[in-house]
C-alpha cells in the first residue's frame, strides 16, 4: 500500500473523533469546527466533505443540530454533542489513548532491537 | 465582504448545481437543508475578507476550499443514502443507494447488476404466479424435446404451458425467496461498500 493511501487511511479513520473533539467544549457551527481542526491538525482537505460527515454524526444521535439567526448576518447551524455523543467520545478516545500507547510500546520496541 | 451581482450569481450558479445534484439521491427537505448550510458557511468566509477586494478571487478561492459542487453532492449521498439503507433496510432507500453505488464505480455497477437481477427475477415469479389463474394456457413451463426450457409467460402460446396450478405454487415460493436473500445480499453489500468507503481517501 502507498504511503499516502495509508495516511489517507488513518486521516479519515480519525475524523469522527477529531469532529466530536471539536464540539465537546461547546456548540461549534461548521467553519468553525473546520477552523478548529484545521488549527491543530491537517485532517481537512475539501472543507464540503465535512458537512456530509456532521450530518451523518447528528443521524446517529452523537450530534445534535439547531439553527440560530441574529448572531450574524446570514444564520449559522450549530453542532453540540448529545448524551450519547458524550459516551461514545468518551469511548473513542479511551480506545484511541490505548491504541496510541500500543503502537508505542511496539515503536519503543523495534527501535531498542535496533540499536 | 458584501458580495455584488456578479458574486452573488457565481454563488446562485454554484448552490444551484449543487441543488440539483443532491436532488437525485436526497429528500427535498434534506437538500435544502444542506443547501443551506454551504451558502452559510460560504457567507460566513466572506465576512472575514474585508470589503474593496477582489471579489471574484475571494470568491473563486472560497468555493475551490469548498470542492466542485458534483464532488460536494456525491460526499453528501455517499454518507446519508448507503447510511439510510444499511440502518433501516427499507426497499427503497437499498434501491436508491444501489443506484449510487452503480454511478460510483465499474465493480459497484457490476454489483448492484446482479443485485437488481436478483430483484427483477422475485418480482418476475411473482408476477407468473399471479398472471396464471387469469391465462393459463400461456403461462408456465415450457418444453423442447421433452425438457423445460423455460418458465414464464408466452404471447401466443405455440404449445400447451406445462406444470398447471403449480405454477402459482412455484411462483409464490421463489418470487419471495429470491426478493428476500437479494435483498440480505444487498443491505450486507451497502455495510460493506460504507465500511471501505469510510477507510478510503477523502476525495
Amino acid at each position: 500500500m502507498p504511503i499516502d493511501t495509508w495516511q489517507e487511511q488513518l486521516r479519515r479513520g480519525s475524523l469522527d473523533l477529531a469532529i466530536l473533539l471539536s464540539v465537546a467544549s461547546g456548540p461549534r457551527y461548521g467553519l468553525a469546527i473546520i477552523q478548529h481542526l484545521e488549527a491543530f491538525t491537517d485532517l481537512v482537505v475539501t472543507e464540503g466533505t465535512i458537512y456530509p460527515i456532521l450530518g451523518r454524526l447528528t443521524r446517529e444521535g452523537l450530534l445534535a443540530a439547531e439553527w440560530v439567526e441574529g448572531e450574524a448576518p446570514h444564520a449559522r447551524k450549530y453542532y453540540r454533542l448529545t448524551r450519547l455523543g458524550t459516551k461514545r467520545l468518551a469511548d473513542m478516545t479511551g480506545q484511541w489513548q490505548a491504541f496510541v500507547a500500543k503502537i508505542g510500546r511496539l515503536i519503543a520496541a523495534s527501535e531498542g532491537g535496533r540499536a | 465582504m458584501i458580495l455584488g451581482e456578479t458574486g452573488e450569481s457565481r454563488l446562485r450558479g454554484y448552490l444551484y448545481v449543487l441543488e440539483r445534484s443532491l436532488r437525485l439521491a436526497l429528500p427535498r427537505e434534506v437538500t435544502a437543508d444542506a443547501v443551506r448550510e454551504i451558502e452559510s458557511h460560504v457567507r460566513e468566509r466572506l465576512t472575514a475578507i474585508p470589503d474593496g477586494g477582489d471579489e471574484r478571487a475571494a470568491l473563486e478561492q472560497i468555493l475551490a476550499e469548498l470542492g466542485p459542487p458534483l464532488r460536494v453532492a456525491q460526499a453528501y449521498s455517499a454518507e446519508r443514502t448507503i447510511d439510510e439503507a444499511v440502518v433501516t433496510g427499507r426497499v427503497v432507500a437499498i434501491l436508491r443507494a444501489m443506484w449510487h453505488v452503480a454511478v460510483t464505480s465499474v465493480g459497484g455497477f457490476f454489483a448492484a447488476l446482479g443485485l437488481f437481477t436478483g430483484y427483477a427475477f422475485g418480482v418476475a415469479f411473482l408476477i407468473i404466479a399471479i398472471a396464471k389463474p387469469f391465462m393459463p394456457d400461456n403461462v408456465g413451463f415450457w418444453m423442447k424435446d421433452g425438457y423445460p426450457v423455460a418458465f414464464g409467460i408466452q404471447f401466443p402460446a405455440d404449445q400447451h404451458a406445462v406444470g398447471g396450478y403449480w405454477v402459482i405454487v412455484i411462483g409464490l415460493v421463489l418470487g419471495p425467496a429470491c426478493l428476500v436473500i437479494t435483498h440480505r445480499i444487498a443491505r450486507r453489500f451497502l455495510a460493506w461498500w460504507q465500511s471501505r468507503r469510510r477507510r478510503a481517501p477523502l476525495s
